[in-house]
């Protein structure tokens, strides 16, 4: 890594390679490619939206590895006010997130 | 259990399997134990001519598994260390020729004469792989700083583990400190927060390698080299010594000029 790399904040290869290696050995372990996961995802905001408002665009959908145990992990915001009430939400008992809109009230 | 029957495997080619059985077998002998080195790989043979001993070759494992010969006509006596052994696969049959089950039955033969037996596994995860794992009570994995291997390496160490073989230890192979420091190569922190697996050994990259196969001198027979100490280092830590793993250093142009290599 030369001077200006450096300069300009640019990351080493071996920091990447590093990176790079933790991303995929995740999905490795998992047995789930990476593109599956994306068919997960769309699958889980279709199911989700049914009942509530979720803000699509912030859905995360990742694998975790720990103590030699894969975990799915899922952040949906919901979005609050008046949009929250999607069609069929009755019953539901969705809890919110509060990232996104900290006064959530309906 | 004593750990006898150790495999050196790393799921990728080229890494440096063949290399390092050769000399963990050689610095074992050197250090009074009685070892076996065997040759996994059917087909594709090399332990035999890294070690030198390509031209004695008469009988070899599958002859025995066959019946065609003595599990001792198969054996070939390296004259450089006291007790040093290598028992060399065929060359012209293919993986099938030997199954799990009689690669455990030859293992058990020569655990009744050696301190070690040493598999060379071939690459890959198929039967030949299968075959070195199933006599394994210790499993050596060789990685090389560079992400191909290191991701076929956590693969090996969970199939490994899948099959409740190990303990599994790494030998991270090639090492270039120089690079390493400049960020251009995964350090050894960066491998062990990846895999999470033990390290048995650094070996840094070494001209002297690559002249020892030239001759088929492993180079832990007379070498003073980078290589040559790390590989000895892996022997001691494998019968029990206490040898703090030591990071191979940046070699100074003053240490290039004095000769490092022979």
């Amino acid at each position: 890594m030369n001077f200006l790399e450096r300069l300009f904040g640019k990351r080493s290869s071996a920091e990447t390679a590093k990176q790079r290696l933790q991303l995929v050995l995740v999905h490795d372990r998992a047995e789930i490619p990476p593109g599956v996961l994306a068919l997960i995802k769309d699958d889980i905001i279709a199911v989700i939206s049914r009942r509530v408002n979720i803000d699509r665009e912030h859905v995360v959908v990742n694998v975790t590895h720990e103590d030699k145990a894969s975990k799915l992990v899922v952040d949906i915001p919901l979005l609050s006010g008046t949009d929250g009430q999607a069609p069929g939400r009755s019953g539901s008992n969705a809890q919110r997130s509060t990232r996104r809109t900290p006064s959530a009230s309906s | 259990m004593e750990e006898k029957v150790i495999t050196v495997t790393s799921g990728k080619g080229g890494v440096g399997k063949t290399t390092t059985t050769a000399n963990i077998g050689a610095a074992l002998a050197l250090l009074g134990k009685k070892v076996v080195v065997l040759d996994g790989d059917i087909g594709l043979r090399n332990l035999d001519i890294v070690m030198g001993l390509e031209n004695r070759i008469v009988y070899d494992v599958v002859d025995y598994v066959e019946g065609r010969c003595r599990l001792r006509q198969a054996l070939i006596r390296d004259k450089r260390a006291p007790e040093l052994y290598l028992l060399p696969t065929a060359q012209t049959r293919d993986k099938t020729a030997i199954n799990p089950e009689q690669m455990v039955q030859v293992c058990d033969e020569l655990r009744k004469e050696f301190d070690y037996i040493i598999i060379d596994s071939p690459a890959g995860i198929e039967q030949g792989f299968q075959n070195a794992l199933a006599p394994a009570d210790r499993v050596l994995v060789v990685t090389n700083p560079e992400v191909s291997s290191v991701r076929d390496a956590d693969r090996v160490i969970g199939l490994v583990e899948s099959h409740e073989k190990g303990p599994v230890q790494l030998i991270i192979n090639r090492l270039i400190p120089a690079r390493v420091k400049k960020q251009e190569m995964l350090s050894t922190q960066d491998i062990m927060d990846v895999l999470s697996t033990e390290i048995i050994g650094i070996v840094p990259e070494d001209e002297a390698i690559l002249s020892s196969s030239n001759r088929g001198t492993p180079v832990v027979f007379n070498g003073k080299s980078p290589a040559a100490i790390a590989y000895r280092d892996i022997a001691r830590r494998l019968i029990g010594e206490n040898v703090p793993l030591t990071q191979p250093q940046t070699t100074s142009w003053w240490q290039r000029l004095l000769g490092k290599t022979e």
